[in-house]
């Protein structure tokens, strides 16, 4: 009788915990990055769950995610939710995402809403859409406090300095030269002159450099350059800027300004080192030091970065922010191994909606922002603190677990704010932290992103987001170029000066042969997207 | 006549099998788990001949015939990757096995069996981490900012500036060698410390008797009686020179290295899989295999004919 109660009882309690969990939808989504695990309860995260009743299950990124991606497929083991970054197209050409095109027309009303200025350009050519980019621009673009790139500077340098303005490449490093023979050390530990990254696929952090330096944003590896009336595709790894920048390069290295152990540091080592504040200069893309000048807004305001816009000679024209742009080549998918595509959807365009959105970027209002009697946003110094905190961002805020490579909205939003906290046009500068303000207001500026010229609108805008087709020849020659590159790179900055012109030598004989192929799909598309976009 | 002969035949196969029969159930599932992981996989193979795309069933796969092969012995690539593998295999398979048994030997001539176990423990501890870690560790010795290699060796004053090992090309198989050593010489000396447990004493005695010392005992007694061991380990081994690792390389190299760290399971990934080339890395796998089968058989052959132990 006994046991038979106990039995039942244990029955009951299976058959609640059946019902509870029955109404949670669990999916699990890839990111292609390596966040860590989820805290098991954020403030935007519990009001999602609450919401959607959608439990989210995170697979972390470990390693390499070309490998990852590569053995996803080999093995058709998707996850519902996957975001593949540049190799997207992979995953679509492999036949692992569902066209989302019929889903969204009569699930996703947000989705179809605030996406619709990009529909072209997400359309395939089959003419599906499989994916959905970050940071669709609805209602019109914003400006940030930081251009997305340049040659980044120590704030201590520039101080010391008493502010100059630099131009060319020769100033910035001399600038550095000076700074280091009178400060060998910092804090105690050996000032790093210049650090370049070179790990893995980041490494276009060091071989990007040359285009940028002929005044262009970021394009890929080649820059299409208007002749006639045609952008024609040009390559810029064998040019004299590219020689010039190495060769500079070269001499830094050799006079000890550019650290040893540049060329083989991996990305974690080089976070580690920016955010030491002992190094005086780096070339990068914001987002891939924001991380590290995050902590050293936090812990080491007197050193944190600023961005110059540096060319090879001053008669250059400057043009290296870009136009705020989406990217349609990578994106949010939905693969065929999602049980419940409609569930996906749904959740995804609950996500895009403005109001979680704004959840967010800015949190709850009365608790993370306020809004003035012109109906904007703010924020109050306390608030303004802890979006600060990048751990508490992540951590009990959440942001990033529902927002980094998830479908999103950028820009302004329907009244007049702006999506992105930090690009709000009347704190901007407001907003910033007193060592930012400092510099800014050294400059005559309201932004870093003033400190360099207008971008000029190109339609095509960018160039990297034409994909060669896999396993074709443009793609394995564009590996091989790749390689050439980290070959030859390492070399021609560490060698003994006088090795320099017959390493270049080499370089340039092996690099110019791969990128026939290549330079004739860029082209391809280049021209493509001026006539259908 | 035949007949009969047959029936005898056949009743004592059966006979056979009835007295074995508990033997040959207990083989049955590691029968099972070699035809299920070793040869059931070898229809992959059938890749290599095709332009294989993932998703598609084997009627709908376009067939190449020997493309992937072609394209294969075509690539420069290819023949670097085919030197750096063997250079590292060999190195490896050569320091490895001497390293080992040195140590072996090293460990049966010391008589305090608490100092012997202690010097086992530690020497084959780094056989249990995994090379993730152990690469990490190996990047921080040799690290120019503070590793311990360049401090102790500016401390002896042998060098005046610290040298970035991971960074000179010629030196990464050597690097790759060593860290194979520090790691796996303990595990690899376990099998000849059995085999030398396995040696009679009676013949140490008689060499004794004869006024042979320690050196040459090991000469004429320890090292021809573990020379069986000694040549079956180095022909199995034979059959892994073209693989030689993955993660070791993998997470030591860097851009400046890459002309001598690519392996071919290096590039099996980064010309293979990682641009969708499952053909072209099938194709690298066959000819990795084929290699090997022909390395084991020749120096099967060629022990056979030394008159030394066999593996078949």
């Amino acid at each position: 009788m006994k046991r038979r109660f106990w039995l039942l009882s244990l029955l009951l309690i299976i058959a609640l915990a059946g019902t509870a969990f029955a109404e949670v939808k669990t999916f699990t989504v890839f990111t292609g990055e390596p966040l860590p695990d989820y805290p098991g309860s954020t403030i935007v995260g519990d009001i999602i769950e609450a919401e959607t009743g959608v439990k989210l299950i995170w697979e972390p990124l470990v390693g390499d995610l070309e490998t990852k991606v590569g053995l996803m497929i080999a093995s058709g083991d998707y996850p519902d939710l996957v975001v593949a970054a540049h190799f997207t197209s992979l995953l679509k050409d492999a036949g692992a995402l569902l066209p989302l095109n019929d889903l969204i027309e009569e699930h996703a009303p947000n989705l179809k809403r605030l996406y619709a200025n990009h529909w072209e350009m997400l359309t395939q050519e089959d003419g599906n859409v499989y994916w959905l980019p970050i940071q669709a621009i609805p209602y019109g673009p914003d400006t940030s406090r930081y251009p997305s790139l340049g040659f980044f500077i120590n704030k201590r340098v520039l101080k010391e300095a008493g502010w100059p303005t630099i131009k060319t490449l020769d100033e910035y490093f001399q600038l550095i030269e000076d700074y280091m023979a009178k400060h060998p050390t910092i804090d105690g530990e050996p000032t790093i002159g210049y650090l370049t990254l070179f790990d893995g696929w980041r490494s276009f952090a060091t071989t990007n450099v040359p285009q940028h330096l002929m005044g262009y944003p970021n394009e890929g590896e080649f820059v299409p350059v208007m002749q006639g009336n045609r952008y024609v595709v040009t390559e810029y790894h064998t040019s004299p800027t590219a020689k010039q920048y190495y060769k500079k390069l070269n001499d830094m290295y050799n006079k000890g300004v550019v650290d040893k152990e540049t060329f083989i540091m991996n990305y974690d080592q080089y976070i580690e080192k920016l955010s030491s504040g002992r190094v005086l200069g780096t070339f990068n893309q914001f987002w891939q030091i924001q991380e590290a000048q995050n902590y050293l807004l936090r812990d080491n305001p007197e050193s944190i970065f600023v961005p110059l816009p540096i060319v090879i000679d001053p008669l250059v024209e400057e043009r290296q922010r870009d136009i705020p742009y989406v990217q349609p080549t990578q994106g949010m998918g939905i693969s065929i191994k999602c049980k419940d595509p409609v569930g996906a959807i749904k959740f995804l365009d609950y996500l895009i909606k403005e109001d979680t959105q704004r959840l967010l970027q800015w949190g709850i209002q009365g608790v993370h922002y306020e809004v003035d009697e012109n109906g904007l946003y703010y924020r109050t110094p306390e608030q303004l603190e802890l979006f600060r905190d990048p751990d508490w961002v992540q951590n009990v805020f959440g942001r990033p677990y529902f927002f980094n490579a998830f479908p999103s909205l950028r820009g302004l939003d329907e009244n007049g704010n702006m999506f992105f906290p930090d690009t709000q046009p009347h704190l901007i500068y407001s907003d910033s932290t007193d060592s930012e303000k400092e510099v800014m207001d050294a400059y005559g500026v309201k932004s870093f992103s003033d400190l360099f010229n207008e971008p000029i609108f190109k339609k095509y805008f960018p160039l990297w987001t034409i994909t060669m087709p896999a396993g074709s020849p443009a793609h394995i020659e564009e590996t091989r170029m790749k390689d050439v590159l980290h070959r030859y790179v390492p070399e021609l900055v560490m060698s003994s000066p006088d090795q320099f012109e017959r390493i270049w030598e080499n370089y340039v004989r092996d690099i110019k042969p791969l990128m026939v192929e290549q330079m004739k799909v860029y082209q391809e598309g280049i021209d493509w997207r001026m006539e259908n976009w | 006549m035949n007949t009969s002969v047959g029936t005898v035949k056949r009743g004592t196969f059966w006979h056979r099998v009835k007295q074995q029969k508990v033997l040959i159930l207990m083989t049955i599932p590691f029968l099972a788990h070699v035809i299920i992981f070793r040869y059931v996989p070898i229809w992959g193979w059938l890749m290599a001949f095709q332009n294989y795309w993932p998703g598609k069933s084997i009627f709908q796969q376009t067939w190449v015939g020997f493309e992937n092969f072609r394209l294969l012995f075509n690539d420069p690539v290819f023949y670097q990757v085919l030197r750096n593998t063997l250079a590292m295999s060999i190195i490896k398979l050569v320091f490895g096995t001497v390293s080992s048994i040195i140590l072996a030997l090293m460990l049966t001539e010391v008589r305090r069996i608490r100092f012997k176990k202690v010097v086992q423990t530690i020497s084959y501890l780094p056989h249990f981490i995994s090379w993730v870690v152990a690469a990490n560790l190996v990047r921080d010795a040799l690290s120019t900012d503070g590793g311990i290699v360049n401090e102790v060796l500016m401390k002896l004053r042998i060098i005046k500036e610290p040298i970035m090992f991971l960074g000179i090309p010629a030196l990464f198989w050597w690097i790759i060698g060593a860290s194979h050593v520090w790691k796996e010489v303990g595990w690899g000396a376990i099998i000849y410390l059995a085999a030398i447990a396995g040696i009679d004493p009676t013949l140490y005695e008689s060499a004794m008797i004869d006024g042979a010392g320690r050196l040459k005992q090991i000469w004429y007694i320890t090292l021809p009686s573990i020379r069986p061991t000694i040549s079956v380990l180095l022909i199995m081994n034979l059959g892994w020179v073209l693989s030689s690792g993955f993660e070791q390389q993998y997470l030591l190299q860097n851009g400046r290295v890459i002309d001598y760290a690519r392996v071919f399971t290096i590039y099996e990934l980064d010309y293979g899989i990682k641009m969708m080339r499952y053909s072209f890395a099938t194709a690298v796998g066959i000819f990795r295999s084929v290699v090997s089968i022909i390395l084991v058989f020749s120096a099967n052959q060629l022990a056979k004919r030394w008159g030394q132990e066999r593996l078949v």
